[in-house]
């Protein structure tokens, strides 16, 4: 089905390259694994693009860890993967497809990333369970935690925040993706979460906030980021429409609806996009 | 065969299951330990005394407890994770769905203070958790009866292929069988002569009283052949319908609702075997319970007696008159004895 089934798995090796090309390649090869469906999870690769991109820049092939909070995200993974060969075609076209291992909402099953969860607020807890686990090893590893601020509505995000810190689980690092999107409309009319910054401090994490779609600065963050006394938090602002302009400006940035027309524009312009990088 | 078997008021002991966890953890690197802050009443101060480098407190967060566990246990760790049953249930029932049972990830959840054991009213009675835990696909469901079976859960549960939930209770803790006696997950046991008129089944705190029931009603002439059966899931389903099918009616006895637990398994046991057999369950009906300063008038309260039991049998079989009364036997302090 593919060529790895998670990132930390030994042997597993990629090459990045250009983080601001793989970025562009993400949501092109997303809007390409949408379209068959005609709507699907497109904001949530469109907002996370560059952090993941980031990531594969940054962890180290075949060792550090990789937990993807939502589910839904996982389609930016699957993308990633396979621009980087880790995914093969056949199984990236059955995204979402009855049958397909590449379900649309990850799960336990899913590849690329080392633990995926579905329900929503869970990931967390699994990422410092993994840098605990580490640390009770002996192993060097980091691990790296991919979640969005909706999940921050959920109490155990803050019960695994309370733990990381108290343990110093320094080796961990989250990825905030802050893209003020759930379901029933934006983060910010529904919970306020701000400041969200102040909060993780409080709970004793260094936390940072950057533009999420400056991927160059999330890079240099995250591999700065590993840290012997606390865990860090990178809080990435960003939006589930970035980088496609062709998108109605009322779309559901967590649930996009992409019929036939609108996703050959959307391809005929992320191709261009790419081109212009000389990709 | 039946068991040996001590006679009430029976001896207790204290924190055989946190003892017997020190002892397995002794000859296995691989076992860690979490408490939800209730290390000394889950017996593992024992364990953190022992080896405190592989004891993990998560503080009070189930739902973060459990994803810790599970994290640990993918990484080929077996964690014994401990809390009151309500909180090991309740309040991470996702937690354990998605993070450890889908998986089937070898996590051991023990919930102490079953049923109305615990006089602390509502939130600290778990009158539903082995409904919960039994509608989880993938877990191993026990609800030991004395301290012989409890010193014998961690061994036999540390290589159980997916995650279990014990239920234990706390405190003083009954020696109801001979030392010989064998905790398996695999069968369930009679415990008193086969063929009886009356095929009684018992888990957990109910085994006591239906010994007791037993006794009053094989003198009164009904004879009562009692089954202990410590794993609710996956239920030994030969053992339980071979019983059944020998006796003229059936009696399940459980310290739970009688819905999701012990007799609704023992229902469709007997029913999927076409055993036309009457059944009557002893346990709470549909209600919770309440606060209270002793478990004793709860259970008597709640109709977990030994008179409930009795009651049950002669109704089942639709003998006519009152049925023999109980006569409890006395318990002194260090001493256990059922209502």
């Amino acid at each position: 089905m593919s060529a790895i089934t998670h990132v930390s798995d030994p042997g597993t090796r990629w090459t990045a390259g250009d983080p601001v090309v793989l970025a562009a390649r993400i949501r092109l090869r997303a809007v390409r694994m949408v379209a068959p469906l005609g709507f699907g999870y497109l904001g949530q690769a469109l907002s996370s693009a560059e952090q993941v991109a980031a990531l594969f820049s940054v962890m180290t092939p075949g060792e550090d860890r990789l937990v993807c909070s939502p589910g839904h995200y996982v389609i930016g993974l699957f993308a990633a993967a396979a621009e980087l060969g880790l995914l093969d075609e056949e199984a990236v076209a059955a995204y979402g497809q009855d049958g397909s291992q590449i379900e649309a909402i990850g799960t336990e099953r899913s590849p690329v990333a080392d633990y995926v969860c579905g329900s929503l607020g869970q990931g967390l807890s699994a990422a410092a369970g993994f840098a605990l686990s580490d640390r009770m090893r002996g192993r060097a590893r980091r691990t790296f935690a991919l979640l969005s601020d909706g999940e921050l509505e959920e109490g155990q995000v803050w019960e695994a925040a309370l733990f990381a810190a108290h343990h110093r689980l320094g080796r961990l690092t989250v990825l905030l993706d802050a893209n003020n999107s759930q379901v029933d409309g934006p983060v910010d009319e529904i919970t306020t979460l701000e400041p969200v910054r102040e909060k993780w401090e409080a709970f004793g994490w260094t936390a940072r906030e950057l533009d999420g779609h400056d991927v160059h600065a999330v890079v240099t963050a995250l591999a700065g980021a590993d840290s012997a006394q606390q865990p860090t938090v990178l809080i990435n602002r960003t939006s589930t429409a970035h980088g496609l302009r062709c998108l109605p400006p009322d779309a559901d940035g967590h649930f996009i609806k992409l019929p036939p027309d609108l996703a050959a524009r959307a391809e005929a312009e992320l191709s261009a996009a790419l081109e212009a990088l000389g990709a | 065969m039946p068991e040996r078997l001590n006679q009430p008021p029976y001896p207790t002991v204290l924190k055989p299951y946190g003892q017997s966890l020190v002892e397995l953890a002794r000859e296995r690197a691989d076992v860690v330990c979490f408490t939800g802050d209730l290390t000394r009443q889950c017996e593992v101060d024992l364990f953190a005394a022992a080896f405190p480098e592989r004891f993990i407190h998560a503080g009070m967060a189930e739902a973060n407890m459990m994803g810790l566990a599970a994290a640990l246990a993918r990484d080929g760790f077996i964690p014994f994770v401990h809390t009151f049953g309500v909180f090991a249930t309740r309040r991470p029932l996702d937690q354990i769905v998605n993070a450890i049972a889908f998986p089937n990830l070898k996590v051991r959840i023990l919930g102490f203070m079953p049923g109305v054991s615990s006089p602390g009213g509502p939130s600290h009675q778990a009158v539903d958790d082995v409904a919960l835990m039994r509608a989880v696909p993938n877990l191993t469901v026990l609800d030991v009866a004395d301290a012989v079976e409890a010193r014998q859960v961690p061994a036999a549960i540390v290589d159980v292929d997916g995650p279990v939930y014990v239920r234990l209770k706390r405190g003083e803790i009954p020696v109801i069988f001979g030392g010989d006696h064998r905790l398996r997950l695999d069968r369930a046991t009679p415990v008193t002569p086969e063929g009886g008129d009356v095929a009684l089944f018992a888990s957990g705190m109910m085994l006591a009283p239906a010994l007791a029931a037993a006794e009053v009603l094989g003198a009164a002439g009904l004879p009562v052949s009692v089954v202990n059966v410590p794993v609710i899931k996956p239920l030994d389903v030969a053992t339980v319908t071979s019983a059944a099918a020998r006796a003229r009616a059936v009696v399940t006895a459980e310290n739970h609702l009688v819905t999701g637990g012990l007799g609704s398994a023992v229902a469709e046991a007997i029913a999927e075997a076409g055993l036309g057999r009457r059944l009557r369950r002893v346990g709470l009906r549909d209600t919770f319970a309440e606060g209270a300063r002793t478990g004793p008038y709860l259970f008597a309260k709640y109709g977990l007696s030994t008179q409930a039991v009795v009651d049950a049998a002669w109704s089942a079989l639709g003998r006519a008159g009152r049925p023999p009364a109980a006569r409890p036997a006395q318990a002194d302090d260090g001493e256990y004895a059922p209502v």
